[in-house]
């Protein structure tokens, strides 16, 4: 090592004492974007307008001098390995060597064709779950390459976060859903080669396409010169998603006439081995072509677009996994005619289409200029029923638990029939399946029996389609040698219908456009049960429904989201400072296109709005306007060559989407009350280390999020009504390390990899809620989520005859409190950890990886954290009843174990290889993914008190392996 | 090429066939039809329901199969979670306990019932002189106490119990004199009119109606503190029940303001007028009370019998105005199910289609 950095020391004298001869030349530093690493081994090749090339290739520190340069223009071409490909066009204006600091280089995802990586960014998402999980980019940094996609199967969530809070650009546009902030990678599925490139950056850091959040930035390239050049097929078969994958990518490389072309197209077919009902009809097409003209600009289209459907997963109860013996017991499906189907499918279909243009006047100066239009069809089919049984299997009435409950408190006392309901779940013969799954026969069959055709059940579609247009402009300015500005301006249009279709009216003939739901309140009003009253009062009936047709709710959310930003990167000697703002404005509102009976807005309803308007459901809500902004601040510091220190800090105040502004979107305009902006503050702290083989970084976080709101919708068993919720001000605090290490072991070809992210992430504060009732907006609670913060445990004074606990109480008869429970961000490992092993030799490779994830806990309803939760029926709180009802449960830490082998070939020039991994070998059956309490309650047996319905879970799949088979001509 | 290809199709044949069906077609059949079924009946609806004896619940240990066409619907949600299944001898109430049953029940439809595991028991007896009979009931043993019989609930012990036969018409109403109304004594077992479908005809308003109100049903609804008793006069309730919605318009119209809380021989909670709140802007309130949706009695007269018309507050047409002709004594035709509470007769029907005027013939609600 000592050795090592003496002979670099020496080479660098040296190639200063040489700085005297004559002759123009270049000299710099080869960098990764990532944390501004030294490239090391970077091959340059520097050719002069007149004169021979000179190729050389970089030492550890990444620096490189040429000499002996003749005056004029000059191209330099620098590869990699894990690298893309950079050319670059100076002139050099007269005999002096030209510094031109730093030449940077995007990682690349590792070039493994594991292929495993993208698998994961692309397939992991489930429509179970409603927000997919932070999948973070591969790149060359440690922790991010080992927890990408090692940790994508516990739903790991960096640092806690939502997906929101990760910016993902394709292009420099930033295309985080509009309406939930979501991140977007189902878009693209299935163009893993096409996505390949892309350049992300870490928590508070930025890029040079957008000033970024708190929580990283990936921006995927696309465009068609950035696609490897070459044809490459390959050929996947996995137990754990799909069975089938088939790929073929075509990418011509920069033609000598500056055209580029790339063409994808690709095909994931078929089920799993582990979750029924589950399977994929997904395919997916790309086709790019770009053009660098003489001058260095370049112009690129592409289109792409990821069309087709899969079947879904449902989460259950617990004791519906025991009944049926298996954790990935999956109620969405069921038999029809003795074949499988799924009620729950997502299909989409939503091209984009992108135009870009990348000028480069000077080599200190380069404008990109990007049009990017998302449009299509997004749908997720779910049943529909009215005036009839709910007829999912697992269905709480249908479960033992619903009979027979062993503590007689919740008057449960009829074991003879919790063993008919056991039977049911339990008989392992052909008789006892239409129990345990969707009886779609039965579903026919009562639409056969409706006397004038109308279906009482029928399958229906949600839609969401989008049309999402963003302008967006970026340049990268150079001023002075060791001065970069990045700046841009951005807008978002995007106007979004929600809607539902009537997918499939099984076996009847029309169904009736009203709302089942009011019907219960309002049966005998024929006006207020009308989804659509202007049809209603035209044509003197309920509209009926055929195949095809919109019904129940219509309306546009629209949001316009501008912004500009600027960001400086100024260095001095080995510090690198940087300094950036934003500042934008984002508007939304709802349009509704029906008129709901419940809602007319007509002056006729007793209840208005808080700013006292009527309340309506057609037409234009009130517009919310939010001034949004955020700076930034970072340095780095390099301590010695491969050793650097760096800390970023930011604050950021960001709009609330429309998916959290909305009390009830689908019946009317009324927007939450005290809506305001997101106020997010966050550091981070990291020291890094590249070099001789090893690669790692540790960082210390922090963060803390203030004012964020949350609506959702539930039937609530004290109201006897589905309600809304509206929660405001939720804060929460994130703060933890994350370790990253790639070490090489003494044996050639052998490496340790090591990550571990372990934090705090933590709710602190007791937000407010409003609870309305969905069919009236009528207002019956409105106070704070008092436990939502905590769980108290009181003290304990002693113990009654009974055994029952006597709580100590103050002189005013308060309770005491012995300690507070903290209650945590929910749905990740708060720690999770792996430790690998790697051998890379002669085209083989072999990864052994022992993973351990910790911390993790259930997502919590705010119902049962509320005071009238806790009370029960007798508006009496007990610190029994609040220390049963406040809980938050914890998962179970989990051990799991995975493998992996690959080996190339070459054969008359073409590549061929596989890789396969077997993950979860241990075939761990019991690793709870994530899930979420119900928002039911239970009265027990004289009222007096609350229990809460049983929670429901996912589970990771046991054993699965996945190979793929791979062909480049 | 070659290997490529064999490679896919190597990959294609691990894959199950099941597994392929929604990926390449996407389209299904429909279902088939079920196929109605028969059974030999061994008993007789009354025959079975005279194996019952007072307040002795009895979980049916023989091979017992009845059978009966199905006389209600409850799409209009008058009847709940049960239906009534009715020979030539008797008609009896099977206690289902799911709801919207006229999607898989069809009225008129065969239904055979396996008696077997099942469990007999009575629904409104009351003991002593101003008692009677209830109405005897075929559901699922009841451990907890509270009734004689619990619905079946279990999708799995309904299938093995109650066995669908044929479809056809809803039987004819038999249209019924005084004379043959039962009296406070006889159920099923004693009167085959109990539990069928009837016609009673040249009915009456008796002006006087029903009504069981809590203060707060997440509460002890037994407690007399949390009861109110609309009775023994009309008070102001013109509709054959009321929604959540229209309780709330009597409520608040201040007509029941000199009914006490409690019950009988426990009136010491004042009246509901006290709990009456005037707001700032002269908006009338009762917070302490509940609104939700009530069952009426609505009493009528047959000569000289009385009939008390049961109307859920749930089912469609419960906010229905009584037509003011009808309230001045106008006489009605109903038809409906027969049923007995304490001795007294309780009239149900499926749908305000089965109110006609005597006189024309006409029906009240067109």
């Amino acid at each position: 090592m000592i050795r090592k950095i003496t002979a670099i020391l020496a080479a660098s004298l040296l190639s200063v004492l040489s700085f005297a001869q004559t002759g123009a030349g270049v000299k710099g530093t080869v960098v990764s974007r990532q944390g501004r690493v030294p490239v090391e081994g970077a091959r340059m090749t520097v050719t002069p307008e007149s004169g021979a090339a000179t190729e050389l290739t970089t030492p550890a520190d990444g620096t490189f001098l040429v000499e002996g340069l003749p005056v004029g223009r000059l191209a330099i071409h620098v590869t990699a390995d894990g690298f893309m490909d950079v050319d670059y066009n100076i002139t050099l204006d007269g005999e002096f060597v030209r510094d031109i600091m730093f030449v940077t280089m995007t990682p690349a995802a590792q070039i493994q064709d594991v292929d495993a990586m993208n698998f994961a960014e692309f397939d992991m998402e489930d429509s179970g779950y409603s927000d997919a999980p932070t999948i973070l980019f591969t790149s060359s940094d440690p922790f991010n390459n080992i927890a990408g996609y090692g940790f994508s199967q516990i739903r790991f969530k960096n640092r806690g976060y939502d997906s929101e809070s990760q910016d993902v650009l394709l292009s420099g546009v930033k295309l985080n859903d509009a309406l939930t902030g979501y991140s977007p990678y189902s878009l693209w599925t299935g163009l893993n080669e096409i996505m390949r490139s892309k350049d992300s950056s870490n928590g508070v850091d930025g890029s040079d396409c957008i000033l970024g959040g708190f929580n990283g930035t990936t921006n995927i390239f696309a465009n068609p010169s950035n696609v490897r050049p070459g044809l490459r097929m390959s050929v996947l078969s996995n137990s754990a998603t799909y069975r089938l994958r088939l790929m073929a990518t075509y990418s011509s490389g920069v033609l000598d006439n500056g055209w580029s072309y790339a063409f994808s197209a690709s095909a994931r077919l078929g089920g799993n081995d582990w979750i029924k009902g589950v399977y994929y009809r997904n395919f997916a097409y790309y086709a790019g072509v770009e053009k660098k003209f003489s001058n260095d600009s370049r112009l690129a289209l592409f289109s792409f677009a990821a069309p087709g459907q899969r079947g879904a997963q449902n989460s259950s109860t617990q004791e519906v996994y025991d009944l049926m013996g298996d954790n990935m017991y999956n109620s969405n499906w069921g038999y029809q005619n003795g074949k499988v189907r799924n009620s729950r499918v997502r299909k989409t279909f939503e091209p984009v289409t992108v135009l870009k243009y990348t000028a480069k006047p000077s080599d200190k100066f380069e404008s990109n200029t990007t049009i990017l239009w998302r449009t299509g069809r997004n749908g997720y089919t779910a049943l529909d029923w009215y005036d009839a049984f709910d007829p999912r299997p697992d269905y709480y009435r249908n479960l033992p638990s619903y009979a027979y409950m062993a503590d007689e408190d919740y008057n449960r006392v009829n074991e003879a029939k919790a063993d008919w309901l056991r039977e049911a779940w339990t008989g392992r013969t052909p008789d006892y399946l239409n129990y345990q799954h969707l009886n779609w026969d039965a579903l026919y069959n009562a639409n056969y029996n409706s006397k004038d055709g109308r279906s009482h059940y029928a399958q229906e579609e949600r839609r969401v389609d989008q049309n999402d247009l963003n302008f967006v402009e970026t340049i990268r300015w150079k001023p002075a040698e060791n001065l970069n500005v990045n700046a841009g301006a951005s807008f978002r249009w995007n106007r979004t219908e929600n809607y539902k279709i009537l997918a499939d009216l099984l076996g009847g003939e029309y169904f009736l456009n009203i709302d089942s739901f009011a019907e219960r309140d309002f049966a005998s009003d024929p006006v207020k049960i009308q989804n659509d009253l202007d049809y209603y009062l035209a044509h003197g009936e309920a509209q009926k429904i055929y195949k095809g047709d919109k019904y129940g709710y219509d309306y546009y959310a629209d949001v316009r989201k501008a912004q500009l930003w600027a960001r400086g990167n100024y260095i001095i000697g080995s510090l690198t400072a940087n300094l950036g703002a934003s500042i934008g404005y984002d508007t939304f509102w709802r349009t509704g296109m029906v008129r709901k009976g419940l809602f007319p807005g007509t002056g006729t309803s007793s209840l208005l709005e808080s700013n006292g308007g009527d309340i309506t459901s057609k037409g234009r809500s009130d517009v919310s306007r939010f001034l949004v902004y955020s700076a930034k601040a970072g340095v780095s510091y390099m301590v010695a060559p491969g050793h650097k220190l760096i800390l970023n800090a930011g604050y950021f105040n960001d709009a609330p989407t429309f998916n959290q502004s909305f009390i009830s979107p689908r019946t009317r305009n009324t927007l939450m009350d005290g809506l305001t902006t997101k106020k997010t503050a966050s550091s981070d702290l990291s020291y890094q280390y590249t070099g001789n083989g090893y690669n790692i970084r540790l960082t210390g976080f922090w963060t803390r999020i203030k004012d964020q709101s949350d609506v959702m919708s539930f039937y609530d068993d004290t109201q006897n009504s589905f309600t809304n919720f509206a929660m405001t001000g939720i804060d929460q605090r994130h703060a933890g390390m994350e370790l990253g290490a790639i070490v090489p072991l003494p044996v050639n070809g052998l490496s340790l990899s090591a990550a571990v992210s372990w934090g705090e992430y933590i709710y602190t504060s007791t937000p407010h809620m409003v609870q309305t009732v969905d069919n009236s907006a009528e207002i019956v609670r409105d106070e704070d989520v008092k436990y939502w913060q905590y769980s108290p445990k009181y003290l304990v004074a002693g113990y009654a005859e009974n055994g029952a606990p006597i709580y100590d109480q103050a002189v005013n008869g308060d309770y005491k409190i012995e300690s507070k429970t903290k209650h945590y961000v929910p749905s990740t490992p708060q720690f999770a950890s792996e430790l690998g092993l790697n051998y890379n030799r002669n085209y083989w490779f072999l990864e052994l990886a022992a993973q351990y994830f910790a911390n993790s806990y259930l997502d919590m309803n705010p119902l049962y954290r509320t005071g009238y939760a806790c009370a029960g029926g007798d508006g009496i709180e007990t610190p029994a009843e609040v220390e049963y009802m406040t809980a938050q449960e914890k998962f179970d830490p989990a051990f799991i174990m995975n493998a992996s082998i690959g080996k190339s070939w070459y054969v008359h020039n073409n590549q061929i290889g596989f890789s396969l991994e077997i993950s979860n070998f241990l075939n761990n059956r019991n690793v709870r993914t994530g899930g979420y309490e119900q928002t039911r309650l239970i009265k027990s047996e004289n009222k007096d008190r609350y229990y809460r319905f049983d929670s429901k879970y996912f589970y990771m799949p046991g054993a699965s392996y996945m190979l793929n088979i791979y062909f480049r001509f | 090429m070659k290997k490529i290809f064999a490679i896919i199709s190597a990959f294609a044949a691990l894959v199950a066939c099941e597994e392929w069906e929604p990926v390449f077609t996407g389209e299904y059949e429909p279902s088939e039809r079920y196929e109605a079924q028969q059974l030999t009946p061994t008993h007789t609806i009354q025959q079975l329901c005279k194996m019952y004896s007072t307040s002795e619940p009895w979980t049916i240990d023989q091979n017992i199969i009845i059978a009966g066409q199905v006389s209600t619907d409850d799409q209009t949600g008058n009847f709940y979670k049960s239906f009534y299944i009715q020979d030539e001898t008797a008609g009896i109430e099977i206690k289902i306990g799911r709801n919207s049953l006229h999607n898989e029940y069809q009225p008129g439809q065969w239904i055979y019932v396996k008696c077997l595991g099942l469990t007999l028991g009575m629904y409104g007896y009351k003991s002593g002189n101003y008692g009677g009979q209830g109405m005897v009931q075929l559901g699922y043993v009841d451990p907890s106490g509270s009734y004689e019989t619990s619905y079946l609930e279990s999708p799995l012990l309904v299938d093995a119990h109650i066995i669908k036969g044929a479809a056809a018409p809803v039987p004819e109403p038999e249209v019924l004199d005084e004379k043959d109304l039962p009296t406070s004594k006889q159920c099923q077992s004693q009167n085959r009119n109990v539990g069928r479908l009837v016609t009673l005809k040249g009915l009456k308003y008796a002006n006087e109606a029903f009504v069981l109100l809590y203060l707060d049903s997440q509460k002890d609804t037994k407690l007399s503190s949390n009861r109110i008793f609309v009775s023994d006069a009309a008070w102001g309730i013109t509709t054959w029940a009321m929604s959540k919605d229209r309780m709330k318009e009597y409520l608040h119209s201040g007509i029941w303001d000199e009914i006490n809380v409690g019950n009988a021989n426990d009136y010491n909670y004042g009246k509901v007028g006290d709990h009456r709140v005037v707001a700032t802007d002269g908006s009338v309130s009762y917070p302490d009370i509940q609104k939700s949706a009530y069952s009426v009695s609505q009493y009528f007269k047959m000569g000289q019998t009385e009939i008390q018309l049961r109307t859920s507050g749930y089912s469609k047409f419960s906010d229905l105005e009584m037509p003011a002709d009808v309230l001045a004594g106008r006489a009605v035709d109903m038809t409906g199910i027969l049923t007995m509470y304490q001795g007294s007769i309780q009239f149900v029907v499926n749908s305000q289609a089965d109110f006609v005027y005597s006189d024309t013939g006409e029906p009240l609600y067109k």
